[in-house]
């Protein structure tokens, strides 16, 4: 088998390998055209599928837009708000606006016991400190009685 | 450290009041907050009142011990 030595195995300086080939159109790496269909059933309009398909490729019809998840650029925490008619409770149970029931099902999961869990491994000992101060005040070491119960 | 820990406006300080108004069981969120950097006091109490729609909880700068700096 006298094949080209080149053929099979991984090829470095092939360009899918190469990590600066990036999609200019995204990660999906679309090409902003529909991709060619196959329609059954094109006999009694004179042509085949197969034919059909080659037509689309050879002039493929343009895609769908596809909008920025986000529009703009995302502020910070502390910028004033892009949507002053909204309440900043809007989707919490608590305050005026629309409670929880307008958010999407996914994101409706309780996720604060993992978070609480998470958060006070990685600081307890340094709050657990500034609680054994002689002046900390009872509210912030009743607050750290009750991270230290949740361990 | 035991001379600033409580001071109004430090990291201690912003955990009480975070933690005591918004629940207990928003922890995480409480200390995340609490780690802005808020340019006031009144700063931070205004944001806590928007989302809570309630006055601060935690300990108030007149529970805050009297130091004597040169003890």
């Amino acid at each position: 088998m006298a094949g080209n030595e080149n053929s099979g195995g991984y090829r470095p300086t092939a360009p899918q390998n190469n990590p600066a080939n990036v999609s200019a159109t995204g990660g999906a790496g679309g090409s902003g055209t529909q991709a060619p269909t196959y329609i059954p059933g094109m006999k009694s309009l004179g042509s085949t599928g197969v034919e059909t398909m080659a037509q689309q490729g050879a002039a493929p019809m343009a895609g769908a837009p596809q909008a920025p998840i986000f529009s703009k650029e995302l502020g910070s925490l502390l910028d004033p708000t892009n949507n002053p008619n909204e309440p900043v409770t809007a989707g919490v149970d608590a305050g005026p606006g629309p409670g929880s029931d307008v958010l999407p099902k996914n994101i409706n999961a309780n996720t604060r016991p993992d978070e609480n869990k998470m958060i006070v491994q990685k600081y307890l000992p340094t709050l657990l400190a500034a609680a054994n101060l002689p002046d900390t005040p009872d509210s912030y070491k009743r607050f750290i009685n009750y991270l230290l119960e949740q361990q | 450290m035991s001379k600033v820990a409580w001071l109004p406006g430090s990291l201690f300080d912003n955990i009480d009041k975070f933690a005591n108004s918004l629940g207990y069981q928003n922890a995480a969120i409480a200390i995340e907050l609490a780690q802005q950097s808020w340019e006031s006091p009144e700063d931070r109490n205004a944001f806590i009142y928007a989302i809570t729609g309630e006055d601060i909880q935690g300990a108030t700068e007149s529970n805050y011990p009297i130091r004597n700096l040169r003890r």
